[in-house]
Order: C-alpha cells, then structure tokens, then sequence
C-alpha cells in the first residue's frame, strides 16, 4: 500500500475533485474486499459489496470528521453496508458453502502445499460462514485483520470485554465443528 | 474466562489447557491465512460508479446541514480577536431564540394578563416585534454562515437597524403607555437591546478583520 496523504485527498474530494477518490480506493480496495469477502463468503457478493463500501464512503465523506483515522471510519461504513445486506436476507449459505474463491498470493512453492492450504482456507471460512455474523465480523477483525480489541469494540460499538466474549465463544464454537467434521484429525495427518 | 482473558484472546501464549491450546491454534491459523487479493478491475467500477453519482436535492440538503462544524463559544474572545463567520452566526442565531423566546412570553403574559385590551397600539404591537427580530436575527447568523464580505455587510446592516429600533421602542412604549410599569419596560428594551448591539457590532467588526 503506497503512503498517501488522506487528509489532503479527502480535502480535495470534498472541493469537488472525484478522480481524488481513486487514491483511497487504490489503498483500501484490499483490505475492504478481505473483510466482504470473509463476511459473506462470496467473491461475487465481496466485488458488489466493495463498490457500494466505497459509493457510500465517497457519498459520507462530508461527515468524516478531520483529525479522525480514515481506515477505521472506512471500515464502519463496510461494516453497515455489509449488515445489511445480511439483513435483507442475502445470508450466506446455511452449510457455510464459500463461492468464488478469490485469487490468493499463495507463498508457497510445492502446489501440494499450496492446494493444501487453498482446501483448508476453503473449510475454515466454511466454518467462518457459519457462525452469527455478529461473531463472525469479530473473529475476521481480530484474526484475519490483526487488529486490537480496544479497535474493533471501537469499529462494531461491542464493548471491550464483550468483544473478547464473542471472539472466544466464536473459537469455541470452530472447534467443535473442527472436531465434528473431523479437520484437527485431517490437519494433524497432513 | 480470565487469565489475563485468554491472553487476550490468543495472542498467546496461554499454556496448560489443552482446549486452551486449540483455540490459540485456530486463532493461529486464521492469522497465516493468505489475504484473497481483490478483482482485477475493482478500483475502475467503482470509480464509474462515483463519476456517475448524482445526489438527490435532498442529500445535498441532508449534507449540509449535518455536515461537522466547529463552532466555539467564547463571547469574551469573540470581543477582542479575530472569529470566524460561523462563530459570529452562532451568536446571531443565539440573539434569535432569546428574542423567539421573549416573544413567546409576551405572547402568552399579554393575553393571560387581559392586557392587550387596554394596551395602546405600539404595546400591543410588542410580541410581534420580538418575534420578527427573532426571524431577522436567525435568517442574518444562517447567511454569516457563507462567511463573505457581503454577508458581513448585511448584518451590520441589520444590528445598526436593530439598535436604533430597541432605543426607539423604548421611547415609544414611555410615550405610549402612560402606566408606572411602562419605564421598567423601556428600561429592560434597552438593557437587553444596548448590549446585544454592541456586543453584535464588535463580534461583526472582529470578523471583518479576517478579510483586512
């Protein structure tokens, strides 16, 4: 992700230059498809969710206060779009089935290895998929995203120790379909 | 849960309990997981998007009025430096509800007393005063609000209006009413009206300062 200025590319927007825009999506464009994908499981939902992340991010972009962090506020406003459009009823599938896998910078060498880690990607967003999405947007927040507790009880209005709740439940409950289908026996074996 | 909870869920290390240790090996292995990259292309559908949005009237509105603001309450300040056109709307805008609220009282002490019947004219005349000062302070904080030179001018336009108008009312209302109580009205038209004028005129020239 190049540095860029936000403030200076949110002060041109706002002066009504919208090619400016392009610099924020070009550094967020990742990590907002990261967090519509892994919440809906859907490579195609992600792409649509990601465009309309961003229309509503450039059409708030008045309310964003200066001084404020762009990405987490970014961030907020996916995480609105993102449930409701789960609200509306265009939930993931009830088996956790993930669709459109997208293209991934795998760093491993051997394609066994590789196709290993594609399978297991594949089962543990399946197993993503299948919690709340309450849950689910914590557990990607924490584990996929690395961020802090104190940010993400920030970002989902959770509080601190409610976070943390939801986060272990959310484990607790991976495990057991872990254990249920088998995986930490495939996993120890591969 | 605890143990300095869960080490803060699994940034490890945790230790001892077995189910302890699955847990921190998911959380684990959610953290090595490849990030799926975005479709080639993303960044230019959702430019179009944006190159072809066009709000509604009532977004534009919706924007502008929820738009974030700074606005500084420091009356003491305002009189001796420089403020900005928002600060000296604000105390437009303020002067405007006193007068909305002053307007109301007499509105409704007026009739409840039975006054209004044996009040001469200009008396009577008094609650629609207030609320029309009221209207006229609002709409001139609402166009300080451009922060432009002409708006400056209006609005000192409008507070030499409003001082010459709260030291006449005053006389009229003596002149009028020819009741002891009618000199604590006149006295309290210009207590009220003499330094809000003022305070308003210096508010307006520290303003005009940033455009010297």
């Amino acid at each position: 992700m190049k540095q860029i200025d936000e403030g200076e590319i949110i002060g041109r927007v706002l002066a009504g230059d919208r090619e400016a825009f392009a610099d924020l999506v070009d550094a967020y464009k990742g990590p907002v498809f990261r967090l519509a994908f892994r919440m809906t499981g859907s490579a195609r939902d992600a792409d649509d969710l990601s465009q309309e992340i961003f229309l509503r991010a450039f059409q708030s972009l008045a309310r964003f206060r200066p001084g404020e962090r762009f990405f987490p506020w970014l961030y907020t406003v996916g995480l609105n779009v993102i449930r409701n459009h789960l609200r509306k009823g265009r939930a993931v599938p009830e088996d956790g089935s993930v669709k459109g896998v997208p293209e991934t910078a795998d760093p491993r060498e051997d394609p066994a290895d590789a196709a290993a880690g594609r399978e297991r990607s594949r089962r543990i967003q399946g197993y993503l998929l299948r919690l709340p999405p309450a849950v689910r947007e914590i557990l990607i927040l924490r584990f996929y995203e690395g961020m802090s507790f104190e940010d993400i009880a920030g970002l989902t209005g959770e509080s601190l120790s409610g976070a943390k709740m939801k986060a272990y439940r959310g484990l607790e409950k991976i495990r057991v379909m872990m254990s249920e289908d088998g995986f930490l026996d495939d996993e120890s074996r591969g | 849960m605890k143990k300095r909870d869960r080490e803060d869920i699994f940034g490890e290390p945790d230790g001892g309990d077995p189910r302890g240790e699955a847990l921190a090996g998911i959380a684990r292995m959610m953290s090595e997981e490849t990030a799926p990259e975005p479709p080639a292309g993303l960044e230019e559908r959702v430019m179009a998007r944006i190159r072809s949005f066009r709000p509604s009237p009532w977004r534009v509105l919706g924007e502008a009025l929820l738009k974030p603001r700074e606005v500084s309450f420091d009356p003491i300040r305002a009189l001796r430096a420089p403020v900005s056109g928002q600060e000296c709307s604000f105390y437009f805008i303020m002067v405007g509800i006193f007068y909305a609220v002053l307007g109301a009282i007499l509105t409704a002490g007026l009739h409840g007393l039975g006054a209004l019947q044996g009040a001469p004219g200009w008396v009577r005349l008094q609650p629609p005063i207030a609320i029309v000062t009221a209207g006229c302070m609002v709409a001139i904080g609402l166009y300080l609000l451009k922060d432009g030179k002409l708006a400056l001018r209006t609005a000192r336009i409008g507070v030499l209006v409003y001082l010459g108008f709260a030291l006449l009312n005053g006389v009229f209302v003596s002149l009028e009413w020819n009741v002891p109580v009618s000199a604590y009205v006149s006295l309290v038209s210009a207590l009220i009206g003499l330094p809000t004028g003022f305070f308003l005129i210096r508010t307006l020239q520290n303003c005009g300062k940033r455009y010297a």
